[in-house]
């Protein structure tokens, strides 16, 4: 297992979000579901070092990352790809791009070879390169930060609902691109649009109030009654 | 193409630039001084300001290396040349431990705190009389380096400009503006593509605070001497914002402009209305907020962008 959380509890202030939560990820596509406020981001922004565990274990890679800040987390080898304003809007492209390995000690000698992987992943971005960023449509910019957290040559690339604000055609493109990283990395990847995301993962959990209600493989998921009701909406 | 003839442009102003004692007179030359003066100390505050840290404490800096430079000769026998590069290694060390402190702050708490700091400086070196001179300043025995030969003072301010300009180059040219630009952007996105924040922001704050110290140094030995009230002025933290403002901020070139256009007009103003000039460049900050937000530089980029458009 790449990541194992144990138990983990974090929150805001007084106000408690995670009641010890378990989740692990291997070498595989992971999805993470539930409603908004059960406590999606506040795991991600947990397992970054965003926010501080209060109890349990984050174990990266057999080390415990649990309260290491950010930026270490970040070169231990996790990528992320925030929720909104995921970009340097005044910087191009390339440099966006340029960013995502310059701060990374393995991913910086690299970096010239995962630029030709980005680029040949969304062509669209070999186009644009030089291109200010905040000047691309979101689309175009959700892709921009999908590669910029690829050039760090991450382990395990985390995205916090890579669909949000985008039209269909864009979302189905996103999932068929994360379809193709996973033979690469491991991916964590929170979604409100579960239909969609089914197609690029192999387990998923369900988040509700906090703690982990459902744990199965995507097809398990996608017969599950509760997971039909409340989330597929059929 | 554009970047040869900016490349041409450079080269002949730098000639300009460092041949200038030969056909120009003392006045010309002081002005000149005045000039490179604030557009190094413009720079200076750009450069930090890339990482979205706005600092009101230029004057603070400046003055505790004019006060470093002209003590350490004064009070500590350093020989003159040295007293100069001892002002910044003295600005630069006080920025480093005091970045500690306040550099976990942000924003609007970060820009006060370093205006209460050239406060403090100024108080501090106010009240120990004995050492500092006080209120009545301090005044350098041997008189202005170089004897005050013109043509010397002005190559000097010169060398501290160039030295502005090279650091600033090396913020525009290295991976440090990566890491400028994302923390000013997003500080979020910013560590977790692995910057360390805390570490730029410090070698941000503690080389602009060191160059503001070199700055007060050259300063301080150009003049003979030094007061309270004249190193740790409001001058020094206003004018250079104002002109950063003016030109257009978050690169080398907007400073540099911003200070040509506004030292040479108050340099006009101040022989048409004495005491009058703070209160039009004051106007000239509101306009230049109101309608220019971008500085000279912005409007002209959004100008050349809006013909380009109209010819496709």
């Amino acid at each position: 297992m790449i990541l194992e959380i144990e138990n983990l509890e974090a929150g805001y202030g007084r106000l408690r979000i995670l009641q010890g939560v378990r989740l692990e990820v291997g070498a595989e596509s992971v999805g993470l579901f539930g409603p908004n406020g059960a406590g999606k981001t506040t795991l991600i922004n947990t397992i970054l070092g965003i926010n501080r565990p209060w109890k349990g274990s984050v174990r990266f890679d057999g080390r415990e990352i649990g309260g290491l800040p950010t930026h270490e987390i970040a070169r231990a080898g996790i990528a992320l790809v925030p929720q909104e304003r995921e970009l340097f809007p005044g910087m191009s492209v390339a440099d966006n791009l340029k960013l995502g390995a310059a701060y990374i000690p393995h991913a910086a000698s690299i970096a010239d070879r995962q630029l030709e992987m980005v680029l040949e992943l969304f062509p669209i971005l070999k186009e644009r390169y030089a291109q200010l960023a905040g000047t691309m449509s979101g689309g175009q910019q959700r892709m921009v930060a999908i590669g910029r957290a690829l050039m760090a040559n991450p382990r395990l690339l985390i995205l916090d609902e890579p669909s949000l604000g985008l039209q269909p055609s864009i979302v189905a493109e996103v999932f068929d691109r994360l379809a193709e990283l996973k033979k690469s990395v491991s991916i964590l990847v929170t979604e409100q649009n579960v239909r969609e995301s089914l197609r690029a993962i192999d387990r998923g959990y369900v988040l509700e109030n906090g703690a982990v209600a459902i744990e199965d493989s995507a097809e398990g998921l996608r017969t599950n009654p509760h997971v039909v009701k409340s989330y597929l909406g059929i | 193409m554009n970047r040869n003839i900016a490349r041409a442009v450079a080269a002949v102003v730098a000639a300009v630039a460092v041949a200038l004692p030969a056909f120009a007179g003392a006045y010309p030359l002081q002005v000149a001084r005045n000039v490179m003066m604030y557009m190094a100390l413009a720079i200076t505050w750009d450069m930090l300001l890339r990482s979205g840290q706005i600092s009101f404490g230029i004057a603070g800096l400046f003055g505790l290396g004019a006060y470093a430079a002209i003590l350490g000769v004064v009070r500590g026998g350093m020989p003159v040349w040295l007293s100069i590069p001892f002002a910044a290694v003295v600005a630069a060390a006080a920025a480093f431990l005091l970045g500690f402190l306040i550099l976990r702050l942000r924003a609007m708490y970060f820009s006060i705190v370093t205006l209460a700091l050239a406060e403090m400086f100024r108080i501090v070196i106010h009240n120990l009389h004995d050492f500092t001179g006080g209120p009545e300043g301090i005044v350098m025995p041997a008189g202005v380096i170089f004897g005050g030969n013109a043509a010397a003072l002005y190559w000097l301010t010169l060398a501290g400009l160039a030295v502005a300009l090279a650091a600033s180059w090396w913020f525009e040219k290295s991976r440090i503006r990566f890491a400028l630009t994302a923390i000013g952007n997003n500080e979020i996105s910013a560590s977790s593509s692995g910057v360390n924040i805390f570490r730029w922001l410090l070698v941000a704050f503690t080389v602009t605070s060191g160059i503001q110290g070199l700055l007060g140094g050259i300063y301080v030995q150009s003049y003979g001497f030094a007061t309270p009230d004249g190193v740790f002025s409001a001058d020094f933290t206003l004018l250079p914002l104002a002109m950063a403002l003016l030109g257009g901020m978050h690169g080398t070139v907007g400073p540099v402009l911003g200070a040509v256009l506004l030292g040479l007009v108050s340099e006009w103003l101040k022989l048409k209305i004495p005491y009058g000039h703070l209160i039009v460049y004051g106007i000239i900050i509101i306009i230049v907020i109101l309608f220019m937000p971008a500085g000279i530089l912005g409007l002209a980029r959004k100008m050349s962008r809006g013909a380009e458009g109209g010819k496709s």
